[in-house]
């Protein structure tokens, strides 16, 4: 069947999608939000590792719909999940950790400030940190943002302070201080997505400890879910509709987007016409969708006639070192060390562009104590192969476990975007829906290896200041693929970007794309942040458009 | 499962698994279902509701044999010494019943695979069931599969021991492992909000930083 025309489409509702929905939808335009994903209440967040992190609550099974992935050129292309964030209402926002960093003034410039290394697709942005900033303060605002607003070398310029002060941490964090200090560099309290007190009718963190990977079952963390998308609804305007999975944008006689087909909960297929469609499925479901709608005006894929599409593909740098405390060994020198507060609330940014290095660019130093997922945690310690045990050696090294707290630090850093890096569809390859998947191609510039070494020797300098009884490096080369962007990258010229720099599409101007894959570069945070941000400079751009029209 | 984002060097192939703690741990090990493009895996039949297996053995996955072998090998994973250990835990409980869930079938017909060429291989061995077998010689057979190269057979089965071990070992006890959240002592794991925690002072204020741009 078909729908009466909406004004505004859009497919998903996270980071990206749930911030111009609200906006649009307190300025009176009728609103259609398709999300792929169920609608989960409150209550169906609950502490089972099993259901959150070990079977599809949230991701769906590589073999119904699989992402196929590569991280070298010479590799097959293999059946994954990598690359999918969570398939429900509010998307990657109800699983995510909520570190919410900004980007810095920096990314916006790269090329010009640092130059664009040989081999890589290294872009100016065609906005600056100054057009995005207003949003910045309109999206922690909204969502509810705990942090401490410090001085610090690479502190971005921001004109408010933060909407909630920040969450209680461990006091392990002011021993990170104590060495920070003692080696020159500036810890900082991470700023989280988090309530750390009632907030907007949302209630404060309860300090559960399971945060990342989980829904959370207090309303404190502010995703889109609890944020964003029942402020839309309250206004009468907003049109939710879970479980509907979009299989392509159909357009008119002239070119532009005339309405999105979906797959509802019934596997039935809808029509829903639009005067505008936005898009943001997360930055490869997104290309996925352009690519697989194809017609005589875009036979490659809508807004592709370019072939823009899916290029320009990043994720993010992974490093990771983990400082193991044993508890028992510490009773008399850190007698506070087996306090349950779950945060660390500690970031290093003194790296985030590398002086006298190659690579000139590396990012952020996460320290946090390490995920309480217990079977996810007792997997790695069985290990693998001739180094895998089991038995009473196995029990043995399980209960050293409890007696330690583990710190650790992971990386959010540069990745460059390059010509090989990039993704497409298969259509050798159809998930459960009959849809042809996406197929990536994530393979690094070789300064993200070096960055990646150095940046990862740094956070190590950190933790082994603290004396732990055991260090552990444990990546420098990796790829986090949860964090993605640069598909669909937005730029002045539409013979190398997707869209304007208002996000919308050179090619059909009635197409918007809102999550990470307008991001030409990664920067050196999580981009979570920047994504709302984004999309509520593209909300009021988008209902200025509307006003015009 | 294959390696992640990882030039050969540091660290080795297990950083696929530490890639998802960015998200915070979760991870999806159930390998050869995501490579290949296998026939599907017919339900088990039912008779009235149950299938035709728990009518006849009251397990609902497994033969009487399986089941024994089952039993015999996560009791080797997790035995119990001064702490409880798998059988303790109820882990076969959730073995027989996690198997049952439709998603899992693929994993459910190479599991009960597994099981059977580890009792052949211990009939082969030592001419004895692996269940009659001295916990030593059971042990050296699974240490075969743990060794075994990686990708085959062998070595996802011995993958897949461990994985639902664990999962019956640690997962929440409404599945019906953990049982009296022994699992959760050994490592010590709850899912509550300690009655112990009291709040931290958040630490003093730095000042803000200096407005270094003009109003909106």
């Amino acid at each position: 069947m078909s729908f009466a025309q909406a004004d505004v489409c859009i497919i998903g509702s996270g980071a990206g999608g749930g911030p111009v929905a609200l906006t649009l939808a307190r300025a009176g335009f009728k609103v259609v939000v398709l999300e792929k994903g169920h609608l989960y209440k409150t209550e169906e967040f609950v502490h089972d590792e099993i259901l959150n992190s070990r079977r599809n609550f949230f991701m769906p099974y590589p073999w119904e719909e699989p992402h196929l992935i590569r991280h070298r050129e010479q590799d097959p292309f293999e059946r994954s999940n990598a690359g999918w964030l969570a398939n429900c209402v509010g998307g990657g926002t109800v699983h995510m950790s909520g570190y919410f960093y900004r980007l810095k003034p920096v990314d916006f410039r790269m090329k010009t400030l640092l130059g664009a290394p040989a081999g890589s697709e290294v872009v100016d942005w065609p906005i600056d940190y100054e057009d995005l900033s207003a949003y910045y303060d309109e999206a922690e605002a909204e969502l509810g943002v705990s942090g401490l607003a410090q001085a610090h070398p690479w502190a971005e310029p921001r004109r408010r302070p933060f909407p909630m002060p920040p969450l209680d941490e461990h006091p392990i964090a002011a021993e990170i201080d104590r060495v920070c200090k003692q080696l020159g560099l500036h810890s900082l309290t991470t700023a989280r997505g988090i309530a750390s007190q009632d907030y907007q009718g949302r209630n404060g963190c309860a300090y559960c400890a399971l945060c990342g990977s989980y829904g959370c079952e207090v309303d404190a963390k502010s995703g889109a879910h609890v944020a964003l998308i029942p402020k839309a609804l309250a206004t009468g305007n907003l049109d939710l509709r879970p479980r509907s999975m979009v299989k392509s944008i159909e357009v008119d006689s002239k070119g532009l987007a005339k309405s999105v087909v979906y797959l509802d909960a019934n596997a039935e297929t809808q029509t829903q016409p639009a005067k505008v469609v936005v898009v943001s499925a997360t930055a490869i479901e997104s290309a996925r969708i352009l690519l697989n709608s194809q017609s005589g005006k875009y036979p490659n894929g809508l807004s592709n006639n370019h072939g823009q599409v899916g290029r320009h593909l990043h994720f993010s740098s992974f490093g990771e070192g983990r400082a193991h405390f044993r508890v028992s060994a510490r009773k008399e020198k850190w007698p506070w060390l087996s306090h349950h507060a779950p945060f660390v609330q500690r970031s290093v940014q003194d790296f985030y562009v590398a002086k006298g290095q190659p690579f000139k660019k590396a990012g952020t130093l996460n320290f946090v104590w390490t995920h309480p997922n217990p079977i996810f945690a007792a997997q790695h310690i069985a290990g693998e192969g001739k180094d895998g045990v089991f038995g009473k050696a196995y029990k043995d090294k399980l209960r050293e476990y409890r007696d330690s707290k583990i710190l650790q630090f992971e990386t959010y850093a540069e990745y460059l975007p390059n010509p090989k890096s990039y993704m497409d569809v298969d259509p050798g390859t159809l998930d459960k829906y009959g849809i042809p998947v996406a197929r990536i191609s994530a393979v690094r510039h070789p300064h993200d290896y070096a960055m990646s070494r150095w940046l990862t020797d740094r956070g190590q300098e950190i933790l082994a200041a603290l004396e732990p009884e055991t260090l552990e490096r444990r990546a420098d080369n990796g790829t986090t693929t949860i964090l993605q962007g640069g598909t669909c990258r937005f730029g002045n010229d539409p013979a190398t970007s997707v869209l304007d720099k208002n996000c919308r599409s050179h090619e059909v101007k009635n197409l918007w794309v809102v999550d990470g894959s307008f991001m030409p570069t990664s920067g050196g945070v999580t981009p979570t942040l920047s994504i709302v941000a984004n999309g509520f400079r593209v909300g009021h751009e988008l209902v200025r458009t509307l006003r015009k029209a | 499962m294959s390696s992640e984002g990882l030039e050969p060097g540091c660290c080795g192939r297990r950083v696929f698994l530490q890639r998802l703690t960015f998200l915070g741990g979760g991870v999806l090990l159930f390998g050869p279902a995501c490579n290949a493009d296998r026939k599907p895996v017919p339900a088990p039949p039912k008779i009235g509701g149950v299938t035709a297996l728990a009518k006849s053995t009251g397990h609902r996955t497994f033969t009487d044999e399986d089941y024994a072998v089952m039993v015999a090998a996560v009791d080797r994973i997790l035995p119990r010494d001064e702490d409880p250990g798998a059988l303790d835990a109820d882990v076969p409980v959730y073995v027989d019943s996690v198997l049952q869930t439709p998603e899992l079938r693929q994993m459910r017909v190479d599991f009960v695979d597994g099981l059977a060429i580890l009792q052949k291989r211990a009939r082969g061995t030592y001419a004895k069931p692996f269940t009659d077998l001295a916990p030593e010689d059971q042990d050296t057979l699974l240490t075969q599969f743990k060794d075994a190269k990686e990708g085959s057979g062998e070595a996802q089965f011995y993958t897949n021991l461990l994985t639902l071990t664990l999962e019956g070992f640690l997962g929440d006890p409404a599945y019906g492992g953990n049982k009296n959240r022994a699992g959760w002592a050994l490592v010590g794991f709850d899912t509550y909000v300690p009655n112990d925690y009291q709040p931290l002072p958040a630490p003093p204020g730095a000042p803000l930083v200096k407005l270094k741009t003009g109003a909106p």
